[in-house]
Order: C-alpha cells, then structure tokens, then sequence
C-alpha cells in the first residue's frame, strides 16, 4: 500500500523542559547549516483583549522592540543585525511570538535580549516611545487594511464567523479609537500579567550544542518570576454551526466585484480540521484543482478563486475562500458556481487520483517548510502553545496523509452548509444596488 | 549574582563555524545546455530551474506582456499532456511545476523528492518544448490580464510602481512598461505571437539547468540528457539576448506626479531614478550604502520616518538591479497629513548620504549584517539554486558567490560615500505619489520640490487609459 518511492517523513527530534520559573524550553538540534532560530511565543494574542483596548496586544508587540532594561530603543534589531541576523513579531488571535535567526555562534546574544526584554521591559518604557509606536501601528492599520482593495475582508469575517461576545469578534490590529486610548498604564499591566515566563514557549532549533544553550537559558531566564495570577480566559466554547447564513454587501473602491466566503470549523487539533485542509487542497489548490478548473477555465466567469483554513483553539476555526468576478459576468453566477463545488465535495467522495494528487502535495509543501530551522522552531513553539503537544510537529504529516475521501466528505457535510455560511462580496461603488438584486431571496 | 547583573552583562560572540557558499559543477550537453549542479547533502526536496537567457526585456514593445504570457500560457497543455493534465502527473510526484519570465530571463522549474527527479525532469522537458497554445485559453490568459491592469489601477501600491517606471524611463525602454504588459499591448498577443516567443526561447547555447539538493547517486547528467537532450534541436538559433536594453532616464529635473485617489488615508511614495545594472564594477559598495541609506531594518531612512517621527509603518530604499539599469527607489505608504514633510525628510537623507561620510559604526553596522546573514540566506536547495540561476544568467564569475563576504568585508566609508555620490541624483529625482490630491496639493505645490502634475482619479472616473492620459497632458501643459 505504501508507495516505496514515498520520501522519509522527516523526523525532528527535540528535548521538552520546564525551568523552575515554568519557562517551557524546546531544543532541536541539526548542525545542517551554522544557523540557529530562536523563536518565543507567549501565550497571549488579541483573543486576551477586552471592550475599548482593541489592538492592544498588537501595540505592545511593538513596544516589545522599543528597549528593556539593558537595551536602548531600537537597539534589538541593531544587535540582531550586526550579528549577521533576522528578527521580527508578529501577533495574532491567540498568541505573540517573537523570532530571531542567527548565526549559531550568535545564540547567546539572541537569548539575552529576549531575557532581557521579559526581565526587565518596562525600565525603558516612555510616553514617548508608546506615542512613536501607536503612530506607527496606525500606520499599519492604514497601509494593510485601510487603504487597501478588499482590505477590511477578515475583519468582516471575523465580525459574522463569531458571536459580538466572543474574542474572536474583533481584529487583531484593533480600531483607531482604541490605539488613542492605550496608556502608559495599560502598557505596564498587561506586561505584568502576561509577559512572565510561566505563559511563554521558547524555542531552539539548529546548530547548536544543547548542553550549552540550557545552560544560557537557565542563567538568562531562570531568575525572571513566574506570575502565578494569570487571569483564565472566559469560556470560548461555540455552538459548532454559526446558525443562519450571514450575507453583506461592502461598497469599495475596487473595479471587480469579489465575494470572500467563510465558515465557521472545527478547532486546531481536531481531525476534522486536516480533512478540511485537504479538502481546501482539492477545491482550490492549484491549477487543476476544482473551483480554479470551472469557474476560471471551463466557464470563465472567476478571474481568480481560492480555499483555506486558518485554525484556531478558542471555540472554532475559520475556513474561507474567494473568488473575483470576471467583468460583465453577474456576480449571483459566480456565487452559485462557487457554491455548487462546496455542495458537491459535501455530496460525493473526492476521487482517488484527487486525494493521491493532494497527499503527495501536501508532503512537499511540509517538507519544504520544514526544511529550515526558523519554521521548525515556530511549529514547535506553536504547537506547545496551543496545543501543549509539541510532538505534533512529527505527526501533522501522518495526520493529512491518513485523511481519506471519507473523512473529507463528512468534514465538508458538517461544516461547509448555507447556515454555516457568512457571503460577503466587495462591489465596485456605486454598482452595488444592481449587482446584488438576489440578496433578499438567497436561502 | 542578581537578574540585573546577570543581565548587565553583554554576552559576545562565539567561534564563527567556517562557511562557504556550496561547490557546483558544471557540465556541458552536446546541444550546449549548460548542466550546474550542486550537491547538498540531507536536503531530500531537490530544486531544479531551467533559466534562458531571453526575457521580457527581449520582446519588442508593441508585443509587450508576449513573454510573460507565453510562460503562463505553456502551462495550458502540451502535444502529450492536454489541458491540465501534465500539471496533474506532477502532482501525482508532489511537484509543483512553473514558468515565469522575468527581465532577463525565461525560466521553467520544478522542487521534488530525489527520488523523483528523473520523472519530474521529463514533465519540465515536455511543458517547454511541446506546449499547444490552445486558442481559447490564450484569449482567457489575456482577459485575465486586462482584468488584473484594473485591478492595478485600483491598488494604490501596485499603481504607483506602475506609474514610478513609466515615469523614469524614456519610452523607448522596456523598464518603463508593465512586464505583463498594457490595454493596448496585450490584445495583440495571439497565439502566433505566442508561439514565435516560444521558438526563440528553445535555445541550448543560452541556456542551463540548475539543480540542487541531495544528489547522492544521481547521475543528474545522464538524467538531464535523457529529458532534455533535444531541447531546441530544430530550431533557428537566435542571437544570444545579452546586449542590455535602452535605459535612458526620461527625466531631467526634479518633478513630481501626483495620481488623486479621493479619500486615501495614505499616500504612496516612490522617490528616484534610473539606477544602475547588476554588472556595475562597484556592486558591493553600493550595496553597502544602500542598506546604510534604506536596506537595514534601523536603516536611517526607518530610524528617522518611521521610529523617530511615526510617518509610516516601513520605508525603504534600494536599486532594482537587472542586466540593463534598473530603478533606484525610495519606497514607503505616509499618513496623508504627513505627505510634504515625508518628502522632505526622504530628500534630506538623500542629500545626507552624498554629502557626509557615514560614521564607521554604521559602516560596521551593514557590513556586519550582508557578510553575517549571508549563509542564512542559503539555507535550502532552493535559495542556492536561485542564486546560481542569477550568475548564468547575467554571465556573472563563477566565483562571485564565493568572493561575495569578502569583497563586502572590503568596503570603506569613502568608497560607500562615492557610490552615493556617483548614483544618487538629486538634480532628476521624480516623486511619485497615489494619494488624496485635495487633502495635500496646496501644501505640495508650496513645498516646490519639482514640477508639480496632479492627476484626476482614474477609478472613479470609469474611464480607460486613453482617457487617464489625455487627462495627464492637460495637467502638463
């Protein structure tokens, strides 16, 4: 059964340890290349955010980069760079991470300045600095999703996929009013309860010698204090189905309309979740795949389509799909086209020679990732996180390779249904009173 | 010792690990396709890119877009293959194949398990030497096109790169146009057009296959023979595409353009020139101060926009370096309120870096990083593969990869400073700008940083090009 010429599945090998602090410590060792990633992800993303501090823990991932107590502003990313490296942060629903790939005899100079920053943030916290990065993080709403085609379409998403209640409502990178709002105060406070090595996964992948790197990590971190209040997160938990399809007609300026789809999925971890990325695989993943093949060639009414699924652990995932109406082609045409594929991989099982085609797809795009050590250190940081399974780096692969046509159909039945659905499509202003004549009518 | 203490003390460096960049051999077939390979030991996804000296800058400018098209054309169906079929048996060996065009170069290329090559090797063969063009999808690919030039329009980013090029450039160069082509270039690619692209491009003498990964037991060259060994076997051999294109800037003193985009909260900026070819005898200083100027993320173009004043969330600056000379660019999205005072301070650091030395820790500062991140770019067969494509297809020296820490290690402060001063003009800069006209015109006009054209919305006009330029020549005159 199993294809002899099938590529090893490659194996990462780690150590999984807590300090006396509670600092989870991931080490991988792999002397391939004299390179090393060191990647932190602390267990806190916009999820941990309340009414009126919206983009807060965005904002702060910023300040994150303005100096600790033994590094002045804008001095990380110096240090980083002189030593022959890369770094950045990003933030997200669930969680923050910050990453450094260095020369691996650079490793000690990337732990200390993530030391240092957990340790000892706030010595160099200023109005200054705050007021610089609010400007800049506005900046970023502005060039990202403001002024941007199509650009608010997640936030729309993320509006109608989860409840006003729910932690998910509200984007990462926050509303202007609330960026205005955020004080020096609220700066120190959510450092304090969140930024404690108790709530953080620090990971490390590469060359390097594992006795050597504890022993930095133990002497770096091991005296920064736990904090042991960390408030809990309300109750996440989510009827499975979002309960009536939700439609929304967005005037922008933008020359072809576009209609983005979303549902709400199963959580991360769930093998429901693989069966529907397989699934996104087949639906939407290249050339031959089925949307791409009726709507953009066969029929020609799509100028481009897409399919994806963005896991989360807080309740429910997200799975998502577009497509860009041709000119001169109604837009109620696509819609049901679109539809009509979803309706069908929900009614019959995808054929062998699709899920074959997927399968050995997936295992490249896997190996890729998985070939560099920034990208190792990340999945094993994530998947500690969120999941507390950092072996799950080694089993993701066997988990999309054992989906069968089955798994896909029922994963589609269950979470690809019209009450389970959010339409939304973007329309040229000015245009959309006659593009959108069925709204009213759609189930 | 206390946290602070432990924490006052800053760690140093250990041994460097010695690197170098990979050893590649080469090879040539009877036909004169080159064969580099690279072995890299424990990497089991193997890249493989088929690069041709002939690219966008080849095709001449009332078929422009023909190479572009003719790439993404090809994989449409082939004589064995129809349709999607052979994109499907290279899923079947989880290979994703591609073919893309850039300036210089026509490439083909394909990542796969070892184990796969010779399979993978024989799809690449027959999607570049046995495409159909079949009618119906050409003439979608060209829809597609003309549907993406409006959507162009629409993005203020993807606009104002677009309008920056044809801007610098005089007409009769190729830098200034839309790689993919424009409204008016585009209906004429038929398939015959297509298909003549195809044939220049099936040529062995300028052309090599670069692959990488773990070789171990392959004789890549047998395998290469096997799948390619006719590649471009019948056909009329062309003059080798090396001659550079027309580069000729079209501007003489300062000038901006502004493009009304009513209500934008930002304004996009590009700030330059014609700047310089890949094969510039001063390639390494100039890299230097580029990443001085606006490379690095403390570059003083982010320290001052971004970390100082808060104007933006990143602003960069670089030359685009091809075959012939590309774009130098000042590059960044302001807040509208900020339009004027961003311009001033980007010319303020423009004018700095000619006129003053930079200071030896900023000189340390970037060469320490394009001499210490140097193997991180180099990680997977990928990048090396990349890489090696990069020096055939500009006949750049063997070695240059190997010298490339070096020659950085070598740079000085006068040597950065006259890079500046040869390759940075601030006597024929454009200024670009996507941006709310109405917001920040009058404070434009003020500022006199150049002649001044503003430009009426394209979008919400709803007109076509003709229209758009008719409405650009008034504002000139």
């Amino acid at each position: 059964m199993e294809d002899p010429d099938r590529m090893t599945a490659l194996s990462v090998r780690f150590t999984d340890e807590r300090l006396a602090n509670g600092l989870r410590l991931i080490v991988s060792e792999d002397h391939l290349a004299p390179v090393v990633a060191v990647c932190i992800w602390y267990n806190v993303g916009s999820k941990h955010e309340v009414e009126g501090k919206t983009g807060f823990a965005h904002l702060f991932e910023h300040v994150m980069f303005q100096g600790s107590g033994h590094v002045a502003k804008a001095e990380h990313m110096a240090l980083v760079q002189a030593a022959g490296g890369t770094m950045n942060g990003t933030t997200w629903l669930d969680r923050t991470n910050y990453f450094e790939t260095v020369p691996s005899h650079q490793l000690e100079l990337a732990l200390w300045l993530e030391a240092d920053r957990m340790a000892t943030l706030l010595d160099a916290l200023n109005q200054e600095n705050l007021d610089n990065q609010r400007a800049v993080v506005k900046n970023e709403k502005r060039s990202s999703y403001d002024n941007r085609p199509y650009g608010d379409w997640f936030h729309k998403l993320q509006e109608h996929v989860f409840p006003p209640d729910h932690p998910y409502h509200h984007p990462t990178i926050g509303s202007m009013e609330d960026l205005d709002a955020a004080s020096l105060e609220d700066v120190a406070e959510f450092f304090r309860t969140y930024y404690a090595p108790n709530n953080a996964v620090l990971a490390i992948v590469g060359d390097v010698d594992p006795a050597q790197a504890r022993a930095w990590v133990e002497r770096y971190f091991g005296e920064i204090p736990a904090n042991r209040t960390i408030p809990a997160l309300g109750d996440m938990t989510l009827p499975p189905l979002i309960g009536t399809e939700a439609r929304e007609i967005v005037e922008d300026r933008v020359p072809l309309p576009r209609h983005f789809f979303g549902f709400r999925a199963p959580m991360m971890g769930d093998p429901r979740l693989d069966a529907l990325d397989v699934a996104a695989q087949i639906l939407a993943g290249g050339k031959g795949s089925r949307l791409y093949r009726r709507l953009v060639r066969d029929e020609k009414i799509a100028q481009d389509v897409s399919f994806f699924v963005l896991g989360l652990i807080g309740g429910a995932s997200i799975a998502a799909g577009q497509a860009t109406v041709r000119p001169g082609v109604d837009p109620a045409v696509v819609e049901r086209a679109f539809e009509e594929e979803l309706e069908l991989i929900c009614r019959e099982p995808v054929t062998a020679d699709e899920l074959a085609r997927a399968r050995a797809l997936i295992e490249t795009f896997e190996l890729e990732a998985l070939q560099r050590v920034d990208e190792r250190a990340d999945r094993l940081a994530m998947y500690a996180t969120l999941l507390d399974d950092p072996d799950m780096i080694n089993r993701q692969m066997g988990r999309y390779l054992g989906v069968t046509a089955a798994d896909i159909q029922a994963a589609a039945a269950e979470v690809l249904r019209p009450e389970n659905r959010v339409v939304l499509t973007y329309m040229p202003a000015g245009e959309a009173a006659t593009g959108t004549t069925d709204e009213e009518t759609a189930a | 010792m206390t946290l602070d203490q432990i924490l006052s003390a800053r760690p140093s460096p250990g041994q460097p690990r010695t690197y170098a960049f990979p050893n590649f051999e080469r090879t040539v077939l009877t036909s004169g396709l080159q064969v580099i390979t690279v072995d890299l030991p424990n990497r089991p996804l193997v890249s493989a890119n088929l690069l041709i000296r002939r690219g966008v800058s080849d095709e001449p400018a009332d078929l422009a877009g023909a190479t572009i098209l003719t790439a993404r054309a090809m994989t449409e169906g082939t004589r064995r293959y129809p349709g999607v079929e052979l994109l499907e048996a290279g899923e079947r060996l989880g290979a994703t194949l591609h073919v893309d065009a850039s300036w210089d170069a026509f490439t083909a290329s394909v990542e796969v398990a070892a184990t796969r090559l010779g399979a993978a090797l024989e799809l690449l063969a027959e999607l570049v030497e046995q495409p159909t063009f079949p009618e119906s999808d050409v003439a979608r690919l060209r829809d597609e096109r003309l549907n993406d030039l409006l959507q162009v329009k629409a993005d203020p980013r993807r606009r104002v790169d677009q309008a920056f090029n044809a801007t610098i450039y005089t007409t009769d160069s190729p830098y200034g146009r839309s790689a993919g082509g424009d409204e008016d270039s585009v209906p004429r690619l038929t398939t015959d057009v297509l298909r003549g692209i195809h044939r220049s491009v099936l040529d062995p003498r300028h052309a090599a296959i670069v692959i990488g990964g773990d070789l171990t037991g392959l004789n890549v060259p047998r395998l290469v023979e096997a799948a390619l060994g006719s590649f471009g076997g019948e056909n009329p051999k062309h003059e080798p595409a090396t001659v550079a294109p027309r580069a000729e800037s079209a501007v003489d003193h300062p000038i901006v353009r502004f493009y009304h985009r009513p209500g934008s909260v930002q304004t996009e900026l590009r700030i330059g020139h014609v700047g310089l070819s890949r094969l510039t005898p001063d390639f390494h200083p100039v890299q230097v101060m580029a990443a001085i100027l606006g490379g690095l993320f403390n570059s003083r173009l982010q320290m001052n926009l971004r970390e100082e004043k808060g104007y933006t969330y990143g602003i960069g600056a670089g030359f685009d370096m091809r075959r012939g000379a590309g774009p130098f660019s000042v590059r960044t999205a302001v807040q509208t309120a900020a339009t004027v005072p961003s311009i001033s301070e980007s010319l303020l650091e423009l004018r700095r870096i000619r006129e003053t030395p930079v200071t030896a820790v900023e000189l340390a500062a970037a060469r320490d990083y394009l001499v210490g991140v140097f193997p991180l770019r180099f990680e997977t067969p990928g990048a090396v593969v990349g890489a090696l494509g990069g020096i055939f297809v500009l006949d750049l020296p063997d070695d240059e990869l190997a010298r490339y820490r070096d020659e950085v290690e070598a740079v000085t402060v006068e040597a950065i400073q006259k890079a500046a001063q040869d390759h940075i003009h601030l006597d024929r800069l454009a200024i670009v700008a996507v941006g709310d006209a109405d917001a920040v015109g009058a404070e434009l006009a003020a500022a006199g940083f150049g002649d001044l054209e503003i430009i009426a919305d394209e979008v919400l006009a709803g007109g076509g090009a003709a229209e758009v330029a008719e409405a650009a020549d008034e504002v000139t005159e």
